[in-house]
């Protein structure tokens, strides 16, 4: 311990940065496996304790990261307060996405389970498609590629018009309350994640009064 | 602190070697600046030195003058380092600075008071950070309250110092040949020709040369202090996650002392603190110890101004404050049944402050500036 005054390493706000883009590797596990218990029908009892495990060590390191952050402040002052105020919103939106995903299992031991459904492809392709969300987002954290993240942004909105779009139908189905309502929670819990996978990526290429709006503050991304 | 203009600092980004050559180069001014302080005052008369003394002699004088002269800088190492030069010079007695020495450390402590004091308007915020700022405080009276007398009555803490300084450079009262003398005696030979060129009277060089050297002492403090904050802020933002995440005890101690030692302020490491126990991220009782890390780790400053000096006797002083602080850890921190007791006294302080804000302001202002001042009046 004393050695780490010696010893080279990262800077506090590198440290912070890899710690993040490592919370985000964990909510994508947390995520893949809580919408594999609704999708593949995976047993929950056998997922639970890792899903609760991956949750443990985000909330862990969220409040770990939270301290170094109030550490960085007093050690430098206020030359990068606008960076340490974004990261404690980013940290808070991967812990909350974290959170979403053990919502999604909750589902599963609830009951839910769409194999064999009609409608699973899309579920899957969706499911995929979001998966693919989070590792887009954390190259972004890590590369800070301000066009890649604006077509990334308008590919969020757009899948969360889609969700939305989904949400309503299934509230309008004409379907039983057991066919539909699972459904529509599912995509619900999908547009949360969608939206906060989306202010991550605001938060690395925008400044802090913008984080979580776009077009000049119009949009908000945090509905 | 002196800041640059956050355009002019952007514009000015030191890289690190040449920032490392600067320190070394402003440490070397610092030892100037000691050399022509002592230079100064041995310019000066027999009975002018006679005079500026004979207020301290007795050792209640001499521990306020050490905590208002302290306060006045805001800095134990500036100050200690002038009381090495005064001691180095002859006119001091190592007996005599030993109280000034220990008000030093007291003084020292204000700056992180004053800290805590931003966080008045938040309640539980201001506990922390109060409660955080005075354990240094209780610290430091209490071993003043118990070392000093015992020093007083038995002379054993300048009997150690004594002891160490006698088999590094010999005997007091003989010349030591400092090497650093040497490389110094230029500068401070250029300083007292052109000073003696504009006066007459040997009082009034030596009065210069002091002043000349107490600015040097401070402004070369000042910017080793900043720039050595700069190259080391990564490591201490790391010792400081490390104490967070594992650390306690002493290995928090050794962090807090080389941290001290790195920046050469002991008021720095302290008030690194204050914000983040203000947050709640570092409890009191792992506070603590990395302040009494910086209590032994500020002492390195008046040992490397004693290096610049041609008594025996500065080194011994400088010796005496490093012996302090260490028999003062052994005593409060090791000893269990008291290692409690500054931390009970500084949560007990801090909730009373948080009761009434201005007994915050009080305190400091009674205790730092009105108490000294009465006792310098009364003593001398």
């Amino acid at each position: 311990m004393v050695m780490s005054f010696f010893r080279k390493s990262e800077s506090g706000l590198e440290h912070v940065s890899h710690q993040t883009i490592s919370m985000l590797g964990d909510a994508r596990h947390s995520f893949d496996l809580a919408s594999t218990a609704v999708l593949s029908g995976a047993d929950p009892g056998a997922i639970g304790a890792d899903i609760e495990a991956t949750d443990r060590r985000i909330n862990e390191a969220e409040q770990q990261l939270r301290s170094e952050l109030v550490v960085h402040v007093s050690v430098r002052g206020s030359d990068d307060i606008g960076l340490v105020l974004g990261y404690t919103l980013l940290l808070k939106k991967i812990e909350r996405i974290g959170d979403q995903a053990k919502n999604i299992f909750e589902l599963a031991t609830e009951g839910v389970s769409l194999v064999g459904a009609d409608d699973i492809d899309e579920f899957v392709a969706r499911r995929q498609e979001i998966s693919l969300m989070y590792v887009e987002a954390a190259d972004l954290l890590a590369s800070q590629d301000i066009d890649a993240a604006r077509d990334f942004l308008a590919r969020s909105l757009e899948l969360n018009d889609r969700c939305g779009a989904k949400v309503r139908e299934y509230m309008q189905s004409e379907r039983p309350g057991s066919w539909a309502v699972p459904r529509a929670i599912l995509y619900r819990y999908w547009k949360r994640i969608v939206a906060n996978l989306a202010g991550i990526v605001t938060a690395a290429i925008e400044p802090l009064q913008s984080i979580d709006y776009l077009d000049d503050g119009k949009t908000d991304l945090d509905d | 602190m002196p800041k640059l203009p956050p355009a002019l600092a952007r514009l000015l980004p030191l890289p690190r070697p040449a920032r490392a050559a600067l320190v070394v180069l402003l440490i070397y001014v610092f030892l100037v600046g000691v050399s022509s302080l002592e230079g100064g005052i041995k310019v000066m008369g027999a009975d002018t030195q006679a005079r500026l003394f004979d207020n301290v002699d007795h050792p209640l004088a001499g521990l306020f003058v050490g905590i208002l002269g302290t306060v006045l800088v805001q800095s134990s190492s500036a100050s200690t380092s002038v009381i090495v030069g005064l001691v180095a010079s002859g006119a001091l007695g190592v007996d005599a600075a030993v109280p000034m020495i220990m008000g030093a450390n007291i003084g020292t402590t204000v700056t992180n008071t004053l800290v805590s004091l931003g966080h008045v308007r938040q309640s539980n915020e201001f506990r922390r950070a109060f409660a955080a700022a005075t354990v240094h405080d209780f610290f430091n009276v209490l071993a003043v309250m118990i070392l000093l007398p015992l020093e007083l009555i038995t002379g054993w803490l300048s009997s150690i110092a004594q002891w160490v300084s006698d088999r590094l450079v010999g005997s007091a009262g003989a010349d030591w040949e400092s090497p650093v003398k040497k490389w110094v005696k230029k500068p401070v030979g250029w300083i007292e020709d052109g000073l003696g060129a504009m006066v007459d009277s040997d009082n009034l060089l030596g009065t210069m040369m002091v002043l000349v050297g107490l600015v040097v002492v401070l402004a070369s403090l000042i910017f080793i202090t900043k720039n050595m904050k700069t190259l080391i802020a990564e490591r201490v933002e790391r010792s400081m996650n490390a104490i967070l995440g594992r650390g306690g005890g002493f290995v928090a101690m050794i962090v807090g002392l080389l941290i001290t030692v790195a920046v050469q302020s002991s008021s720095i490491t302290t008030s690194i603190l204050i914000p983040m126990s203000a947050a709640g991220v570092i409890k009191l009782k792992n506070a603590y110890p990395v302040t009494l890390g910086a209590n032994v780790g500020t002492t390195i400053t008046a040992l490397l101004a004693a290096l610049a000096a041609s008594r025996p006797e500065a080194l011994t002083i400088a010796l005496v404050h490093t012996t302090f602080n260490v028999a003062g850890i052994l005593i409060l921190y090791v000893i269990p049944i008291l290692r409690p007791v500054p931390i009970m006294a500084a949560e007990r302080l801090a909730d009373i402050a948080v009761e009434r804000r201005m007994i915050a302001v009080a305190y400091v202002v009674g205790s730092f500036i009105v108490l000294p001042l009465v006792g310098v009046a009364i003593f001398r």
